[in-house]
């Protein structure tokens, strides 16, 4: 569209244009799209700023109304208070061992079969096909008290393996979506270059490793990030397998930062520090590492998603 | 954690996971080494199944097991005693409770029906209407990209979920609750003023799911070959008319898989109420497992019937391009 209003310009010249009927229409189009997107931009943005500025204010600033934005002072003890209260260290390195785990697991596991459903015809591929799909549908809470007792009969409570282990197999948390990402990738490449690597004598799985996986990358960055969050943010789940405090994940210690934040000051008789302000700091705590990720990986993320072929 | 108790079938699933795929690569290897000839057919079928063997496994393991119990759990009482769980046959009992005695589940259910039918629309108008003004050429797209498909990342964190069950999504859109209760009660009545405060209530958590859709959107729109599109203009065809005659019947399918998404996520989300309720019931308040397992059960299936349903009304309006 740029284009276009720079060569109507430079037909008719500047006062040309602001005569062009068409040039105004775009002018107008233009600014439309931005007021637009700046307003959804907002409402996207808008917890987060709200989060963050909350979680600077003092007190006094809390119950000033005159305060709506940037409080007075930066009140960086909020920060202090959460990161102990939150045991943050500890249920960040949790958040992390799952959630890295899980996803790479996830990656490397749904990658491996998703090749297989996109690229090799065998019999009863279209039903089981159908059988992924169908493993989206199904509600956690439906499986969950089988899947508990599985667990607990194996000795992987209060430990990272329920998260782990699935993946290891393509399933866990939305595993179904994933392969069905890598799938529609897998089917848009070329035939010729799996063909050549058979015939120069490559097995089934180094085919698949070291050519159909690297030529995947988009797709590998877009599960990756995806699991990674989904795993970082899930609750439900943590919920049910982790008992002991100390293998809390980031999501459980915040739900439960008010009773131990209670209790960590109860003896020192300043119950009045504990206040929304030092919520909202962890909360932004909690959802700062993915947003941090997110950041650095956004450019290759945004990119990926054009050329995951994700559409057909 | 301590490691030593569960290691051992730690090893096994993990094992698993790998012989599996090893035994039918071996298959082929020990069939070729004795001397059988194998057609070629045979042995890329043997490759597709070492590919998709771990799956299979893990669908026995981890869903179709767990499922086939809950669904005989649901057939019975359970009793929890301190050893161990004992159960009682009670034959279609805890499916007909929901109807004849439960007064909570059925209202529960109705809502989060209907409150996806108000939201699916909003949804995919919304991200379809935002994907297209984001794939244009403009200064600062890469910028909006990025906040548009922010809440990807954290609108599934429970953090942001609790911001807006504090009435700050209200505050995003610029009006407090108060205000828009008194404008919408002066023009409406009744249950439909209820039912359009509900939809402001949530019209920003509405919003903000809405990250993955515009991202497929996105990935939709760029898909549309810009070809078609040339040779329209060229025909003198507006930009109303490209778009609904090309823009949207090519993106037809993306819509389709748009719709399956959002069912799906809007049923399966763990804080849905039906769900937190079969929770309560099952696994906090009452520890009723059969009660919980048979409402598990039921909701699954009305998911099944209700994609059934969305896959056939649509299947006779999207448009396949690739089909002959």
């Amino acid at each position: 569209m740029a284009d276009s209003v720079f060569v109507i310009r430079q037909r008719t010249g500047v006062l040309g244009a602001l005569t062009s009927r068409k040039w105004w229409e775009m002018l107008f189009l233009r600014i439309a799209t931005y007021i637009i997107l700046i307003n959804v931009c907002f409402v996207f943005l808008f917890p987060v700023i709200y989060m963050f500025s909350t979680s600077l204010k003092t007190v006094a600033d809390l119950a000033d109304l005159t305060v709506l934005w940037i409080p007075r002072t930066f009140f960086w003890r909020n920060y202090e208070l959460a990161i102990s209260g939150m045991l943050y260290w500890q249920a960040a390195r949790n958040s992390i061992i799952i959630s890295f785990g899980s996803g790479v697991l996830q990656t490397v596991a749904c990658s491996f079969v998703a090749y297989g459903f996109a690229r090799i015809p065998f019999p009863g591929r279209d039903v089981l096909f159908l059988l992924v799909l169908f493993t989206f549908l199904v509600p956690p809470q439906t499986i969950i008290v089988p899947l508990f007792i599985l667990y607990r009969n194996l000795g992987f409570m209060d430990t990272y393996f329920p998260f782990l282990i699935p993946a290891l197999f393509g399933h866990g948390l939305r595993g179904a979506l994933f392969i069905l990402v890598f799938r529609q990738f897998f089917r848009n490449l070329p035939y010729e270059l799996e063909d050549a690597a058979r015939i120069d004598g490559a097995g089934p799985f180094s085919v698949y490793w070291r050519i159909m996986l690297p030529l995947a990358t988009p797709a590998i960055i877009v599960v990756f990030l995806f699991s990674l969050v989904w795993h970082w943010n899930d609750f439900f789940e943590p919920t049910i397998y982790l008992f002991d405090q100390n293998n809390f994940t980031l999501p459980l210690r915040l739900s439960i930062l008010s009773a131990a934040l209670l209790q960590m000051l109860a003896g020192q008789g300043a119950g009045d520090e504990f206040n929304e302000a030092v919520i909202m700091a962890a909360s932004f705590l909690v959802i700062m590492p993915p947003l941090i990720i997110y950041l650095f990986t956004q450019r290759y993320f945004v990119e990926s998603v054009d050329r995951t072929g994700l559409v057909e | 954690m301590q490691f030593e108790d569960n290691f051992f079938w730690v090893a096994v699933l993990t094992g698993l996971a790998f012989v599996v795929p090893a035994c039918i690569l071996s298959i082929r290897v020990i069939l070729s080494a004795v001397g059988v000839r194998l057609t070629y057919k045979f042995q890329r079928a043997m490759d597709g199944y070492f590919y998709i063997s771990t799956w299979v496994v893990g669908f026995l393991i981890f869903l179709a097991w767990p499922l086939f119990q809950s669904l005989y759990v649901s057939f019975h009482n359970v009793k929890i005693t301190s050893s161990e769980l004992k159960l009682t046959f009670i034959g279609w009992e805890n499916y007909a409770e929901p109807f004849l005695e439960d007064i909570h589940f059925l209202p529960l259910f109705t809502k989060t029906v209907a409150n996806l039918l108000s939201d699916l629309p909003i949804i995919l108008v919304f991200s379809l209407f935002v994907s297209i003004l984001v794939v244009q050429e403009m200064p600062g797209r890469g910028v909006f990209r990025m906040l548009l498909f922010m809440p990807v990342v954290i609108g599934s964190a429970i953090v942001i979920r609790r911001l807006f069950g504090e009435g700050v999504s209200t505050e995003a859109i610029g009006v407090s609750v108060q205000t828009l209760s008194e404008v919408v009660f002066t023009y409406l009545q009744g249950t439909i003023a209820d039912w359009v405060l509900d939809l402001v209530n949530r019209v920003t958590l509405v919003l903000w799911r809405t990250g993955v859709q515009i991202l497929i959107f996105v990935a939709g729109l760029h898909s549309v070959p810009i070809t078609m599109r040339e040779a329209a203009k060229t025909d003198g065809a507006s930009g109303w008319q490209i778009f609904w005659r090309i823009t949207l019947p090519m993106l037809s399918p993306v819509i389709l898989v748009n719709v399956v998404y959002t069912i799906v996520d809007s049923f399966t989300d763990p804080f849905n109420e039906v769900l937190t309720y079969i929770q309560t019931v099952g696994l906090t308040r009452d520890f009723r497992l059969g009660y919980a397992a048979a409402l598990g059960w039921m909701y699954f299936a009305s998911i099944f019937l209700f994609m059934a349903l969305a896959l056939l009304i649509s299947s006779r309006f999207v448009f396949y391009a690739g089909e002959r």
